[in-house]
């Protein structure tokens, strides 16, 4: 019987002993610097201002989806003024020029830098400025909006200039300094009424001055069955609904996506102050960033 | 894990509290109990449910062997699922009645504490219970069938785990009535042979028994807490980048160390309480009392809303999304590379990326930290995090047997069998990932229906609570089933003659009990779903004839209608209480002929068999990366057939000397297009309805919605395989040798790919002689006839009449070999001690080509818009299927010490 005690003990004993075994599946957390996505030393000074880009390759930018391969070092450098935040912006960040004799964000001169992510917000923040080096990137433009990108074919089977692979944030873009740093300097341009040469003058409406950050005041147009700005059973093709919005005498589009927060906002009866990127197809259209970006002025 | 344990020690407080019982067989006292299956039935929890595992049937060569020898190509008897296998523990039925099918993982690592098993085939007689089509084991755990002794066994090996120790203690039946048993044992790898998976597994099990004159009461308990990562199936072209078949897409560096995604936790304390009565010399009741309580849960990686998917083999980031590279004619061709030159770079950036760097093809945990540190510094919500799915089970279940030989050639079983399952379904929080909360509410609904909208709450009761580390969310509910089955078996022996029948009738009950009052069900998802009540039973025959000594003719003819399982019988259980349209119960009618002969040293078995399955219901849910929504797909009226000829030979040349050969050339496919029914997670009864809606070309009329299956296999087994033995045993050494042969195993298919919706509708341009006139032409240079049999599609006349459809073909992959060997040595010590070594090789010519297994991706390869002409997509899902591959070259070395 001593034997047997002897056995269940020490069965007792290994039971108890092999319990305080460790778990394996705990990990410490690690070093968040070790997420970022861009070059972490510079991808070289900058040799060209966005607007200078824009006037080197305007026989590209003047053409309908059209693109070229940069084959040199052209360094470009612009603060971000809208990204994907808000939903309304797909694999898009719009690059501001910084001026800094002046010490603004020039919101007319801008760019679209295309990156191959649904989420580019945390690595690319508003108020953020980029250094990107164009070297093996292509620009052209997509629907005559001025863009960064690389060639792709689209859901309509059609080659456009599409995003860059995420991968080449690694070796062509630089972050400098802090959004904090720039998010003070950043101011749409306001546009009270139609009087601004933007909607008068031919000669401002192209590629030039889109997009641009503006802020517009006026009213939708819309019938009585229209509740919100972009419902997904509107949507068109491109996965987008338009809305008429009414600058004094002058009509542009606010086009939305559909499935984002921006798609359920209440259409507003009362005059409203929108903010967003502004850009020229055959008319100008004005696209919000966030919720945030509808300000109601007056029932 | 911390709770796991301190589980184990409640559980082993109370059973030391406890008593006894009766004498029913012994552990085989000598050494060579290691063979094959050892070390394949030790191996991987998870192959486990995929493998035939009735393996102690003496009687039957083809049985006997088949499941061990095949087991590292997944082989399944007769392809059939492994809710058709029944196990018993202590003449108890524990297999789970929401899934069907035994959980292994709940006795693994108890070898010698599993050893006594005895299997029987689907139409043989049995003393437990009447089993299904599959055949049942039942393994005797009480205290007096252990050997009487101590043993210590060590294990290496380079599979799952990498290390194993165990000891074994039993008393025997002591003088005083008392017997007592018990093993406890641990498997350990910090990682396995796959990369990036660890191993972490207690075992115990305490046996007593106490012998009352003709009464026995015997108590056991047991349980494997256990803790493992696992390994994923990757796509070929993954393989392919990352220079293996072992590439597992499951692990990452964090912090430089590796961490698996997915980590399941396992613990299944069980306890079983036995009577046995010897009324007489040829009575017997047996009547066994069990209960469970089961937590089981898996971790998986879950991301926010828009945030990139965080899978390294995410097809966006493989080289072959840039372009289609399996259009040779149009695309992947030297004129058309030449003249878009940014294709062949960007698919070349991607290569470089995958192959320049092992961290790059793998998770980046980092990254995630680094996503939600952002999002912590705005005050905004995780975006990355680790959700942790439980699938719990508290279990209480009774059988009593009752056996009476009444002579000679007569004798029968009776027996009565219940079972209350609670299932317990829900989700927690594993880890934020650095992040600070989570918002509770479905991110697809709030894109759907707006962030504020009722839809988009996963609990109106508690819409859009912030989840922390632990708490539940997403979704939580029970399924209640309760189980009664009664049945009776008999069986006469008369000379040349036996016959043995048998029938059983059972009742079953399924409810749901939603704990969460989802927004998209917001009727019909808290509460009582009302239960559902199905009453079955069914019968079998046996007919053997024996028509000169040493061969047996026998007919088997079997006939079952069974309640669905409850796991199928719900639209969406995570959401909502509404069962499937159509439901009830499933038929099943099998058959068999067999032929076992005794030829001098020639022994032998060879049957053929029919089963035909009617009226079942098949569930599957994934991910569905076309919607980019959770979906569950149901099949109902599902019909099958399986057939084909089993053998098995056994040439003794001497008492040392035997060669052996089984195998099995079989067919299993579905023979009809069942009804399906869609539900994805993320939307509301009126937009489910029209998304399972199958439109006529022509009337516009709705059709019920179908899964076009027709001759589809049924993937996962190999259909055809062969084994070759050789055993050879002299002066206590012990060589075994075999050649396996697996072909014809089939993907998984999807039935998502085969939704009749889903699939190319073609009406036809016109008539000729009154036969319809299609344009089939998708520009790749196929016939017709060629593109249906590959891609499928459904076909209506000129007025919208139905003419037949074609399923897309499912992948077979090729055929091959493995070699496997074991040496063993028993070397008898002083004292009644004994030391036994035992070697066993594995995939020794190390044919790392071997697929076992994979499945088709829920997607397809079109751009879809109203209006307008499906788009081919770059990337080809219908060639990127995922695989599995048999493990490479393993061996696994067992050392026992017998005291």
């Amino acid at each position: 019987m001593k034997r047997n005690i002897f056995h269940i003990g020490t069965w007792m004993l290994m039971s108890v002993g092999l319990m305080m075994v460790s778990c394996m599946d705990e990990y410490d957390a690690p070093d968040v610097s070790n997420g970022s996505v861009t070059k972490e030393t510079s991808v070289g000074d900058v040799t060209i201002s966005i607007n200078n880009l824009k006037e080197k390759y305007a026989s590209v930018f003047t053409q309908n989806n059209a693109f070229i391969l940069i084959e040199d070092d052209e360094i470009i450098e612009g603060v971000i003024v809208a990204n994907d935040k808000g939903g309304n912006f797909h694999q898009t960040l719009m690059l501001a020029e910084y001026n800094a004799e002046k010490d603004f964000v020039d919101p007319s001169n801008a760019i679209v830098l295309s990156v191959k992510n649904t989420c580019l917000y945390p690595y690319f923040p508003y108020g953020q400025m980029v250094r990107v080096n164009l070297n093996g990137l292509y620009v052209g433009c997509y629907s005559k909006l001025p863009k960064i990108g690389q060639p792709y074919y689209t859901s309509s089977n059609n080659l456009r200039l599409g995003p860059i692979l995420f991968e080449r944030c690694k070796s062509n873009i630089y972050l400098v300094g802090k959004p904090s740093d720039y998010i003070s300097k950043i101011h749409p341009l306001e546009l009270k009424d139609d009087s601004h040469e933007l909607f008068q003058n031919k000669s401002y409406q192209n590629y030039k001055n889109s997009p641009m950050l503006v802020t517009v005041t006026g009213k939708f147009e819309y019938g009585n069955d229209v509740t919100i700005l972009a419902p997904d059973e509107a949507k068109d093709a491109g996965q987008g609904v338009d809305r008429d919005f009414k600058i004094g005498n002058t009509t542009i589009t606010v086009r939305t996506s559909t499935q984002n927060d921006v798609s359920f906002l209440k259409m507003p009866k009362a005059a409203v102050r929108l903010t967003g990127m502004m850009t020229y197809y055959d008319g100008w259209q004005l696209q919000l960033r966030s919720v945030d970006d509808m300000e109601i002025i007056s029932e | 894990m911390s709770k796991c344990l301190k589980l184990v020690a409640i559980l082993l407080c109370v059973s030391g509290a406890t008593s006894a019982q009766v004498p029913v067989d012994t552990l085989q006292s000598d050494n060579f109990d290691f063979t094959f299956s050892e070390s394949q039935l030790d191996d991987d929890n998870d192959a486990l449910q995929a493998v035939s595992t009735i393996t102690s049937t003496n009687n039957d060569p083809y049985l006997g062997e088949v499941g061990y020898r095949l087991s590292p190509m997944r082989f399944r008897i007769r392809a059939y699922d492994n809710m058709y296998e029944q196990t018993y523990l202590n003449g108890l039925l524990m297999n789970d009645v929401e899934t069907g099918r035994f959980q292994h993982s709940m006795i693994g690592g108890m070898n010698d504490a599993t050893r006594n098993n005895e299997g029987v085939a689907g139409f043989e007689y049995n003393t437990f219970g009447l089993t299904t089509i599959g055949g049942a084991s039942n393994i005797n755990m009480r205290a007096s069938a252990f050997a009487a002794g101590n043993k210590i066994t060590l294990t290496g090996t380079n599979r799952n785990y990498v290390l194993r120790g165990m000891y074994t203690f039993a008393t025997g039946l002591m003088d005083n009535g008392w017997a007592f048993a018990g093993t406890v044992g641990y498997r350990w790898a910090k990682e396995g042979v796959i990369e990036g998976t660890f191993y972490n597994s207690l075992s115990y099990l305490l046996s007593v028994e106490k012998l009352l004159g003709n009464h026995s009461l015997s108590l056991v308990t047991f349980g494997s807490p256990t803790e493992r990562a696992q390994q994923g199936a990757s796509t070929e072209e993954a393989y392919w980048l990352a220079n293996s078949h072992y590439y597992n897409p499951y692990w990452g560096y964090q912090n430089g160390k590796k961490r698996n995604q997915r980590v399941t936790h396992e613990f299944e304390p069980t306890a079983i309480l036995t009577w046995d009565w010897k009324i007489d010399d040829s009575k017997k009741l047996a009547t066994s009392a069990g209960v469970k309580y089961s937590r089981f849960s898996t971790s998986s990686l879950g991301w926010n809303g828009n945030a990139y998917d965080p899978r390294p083999d995410y097809y966006k980031n493989l080289p072959s999304s840039i372009f289609d590279v399996y259009d040779l004619e149009n695309k992947n061709n030297p004129d058309f590379l030449h003249d878009n030159p940014y294709f062949l770079s960007q698919y070349n950036d991607l290569y470089n990326f995958w192959t320049s760097s092992e961290a790059n093809r793998q998770i980046n945990w980092d990254r995630m930290y680094y996503v939600n540190s952002i999002q912590n510094q705005s005050g905004d919500e995780t975006l990355y995090y680790l959700e942790r799915r439980h699938n719990d089970q508290l279990v209480f279940t009774f059988n009593s047997t009752f056996n009476h030989n009444i002579d000679i050639n007569n004798k029968y079983s009776l027996g009565i069998i219940l079972n209350h399952t609670k299932g317990m379904h829900y989700k927690t929080m594993d880890d934020l990932l650095g992040g600070e909360y989570y918002y509770d509410y479905d991110k697809f609904s709030a894109n759907e229906y707006g962030k504020s909208s009722s839809e988009a709450a996963n609990d109106l009761r508690n819409p859009f609570k912030r989840i922390y580390e632990g708490d539940k969310f997403g979704y939580n509910y029970n399924i209640n089933v309760n189980k009664a089955k009664a049945w009776g078996v008999i069986q006469h022996t008369n000379g040349m003659f036996d016959i043995m029948h048998g029938l059983y009738i059972e009742g079953t009950t399924i409810e749901r009990d939603g704990k969460m009052q989802n927004g998209r069900a917001p009727q019909n998802s808290y509460g009582s779903s009302g239960t559902a009540k199905f009453l079955g039973g069914g019968g079998k025959l046996l007919m053997t004839l024996r028509p000169f000594v040493g061969n047996t003719i026998s007919l088997g003819l079997g006939w079952d209608t069974q309640a669905p399982l409850a796991r199928n019988a719900f639209v969406a259980p995570r959401m909502q209480s509404n069962f499937i349209d159509n439901l009830h119960n499933e038929d099943i009618f099998s058959s068999e002929l067999s032929w076992k002969f005794h030829f001098g040293s020639l022994t032998g078995k060879f049957t053929g068999f029919f089963t035909r399955f009617k009226n079942q219901v098949e569930q599957t849910a994934f991910y569905n990366d076309q919607e980019n929504r959770f979906t569950y797909l149901t099949m109902t009226g599902v019909s099958k057939e399986h057939y084909g000829l089993e053998g098995a030979l056994v040439f003794r040349v001497n008492s040392k000397l035997s060669f052996d050969l089984v195998g099995t050339i079989s067919d299993a496919k579905y023979i009809d297009n069942p009804y399906a029914q869609v539900n994805y997670e993320g939307m509301n009864s009126a937009t489910n309805e029209s998304l399972n809606e199958w439109l006529n070309p022509i009337t516009d009329a709705n059709m019920p919605l179908r899964v076009i299956m027709k001759d589809i296999k049924v993937g996962g087994t190999p259909l055809t395989a062969a084994s070759f033995g050789v055993n050879y045993n002299i002066n206590n050494w012990f060589l075994e040798m075999n050649v396996n042969y697996y072909d014809r195993v089939y993907l998984e298919y999807s039935a998502y790919r085969r939704l009749s919706n889903v699939l190319t509708n073609y009406t036809a341009i016109g008539s000729l002689n009154g036969t319809p006139v299609f344009n089939i032409d998708d520009g790749t240079g196929r016939s017709s006839q060629q593109i249906l049999a590959e891609d499928g599609g459904v076909l209506f006349d000129t007025n919208g009449n139905y003419l037949g459809a074609y399923s897309p073909s499912l992948e077979k992959f090729k055929g091959g070999f493995m070699l496997d060997a074991a040496i063993g040595k028993n070397i008898r010590l002083n004292g009644g001690r004994s030391i036994s070594i035992n070697l066993s090789l594995q995939n020794i010519t190390n044919n790392t080509n071997l697929r076992s297994g994979g499945f088709e991706q829920n997607r397809d390869d079109y751009y879809r818009k109203e209006g307008a002409a499906d788009v081919a997509k770059a990337y080809k899902f219908s060639k990127n299927s995922k695989y599995f591959y048999a493990n490479a070259f393993n061996a696994f070395l067992s050392i026992n010490y017998k005291f």
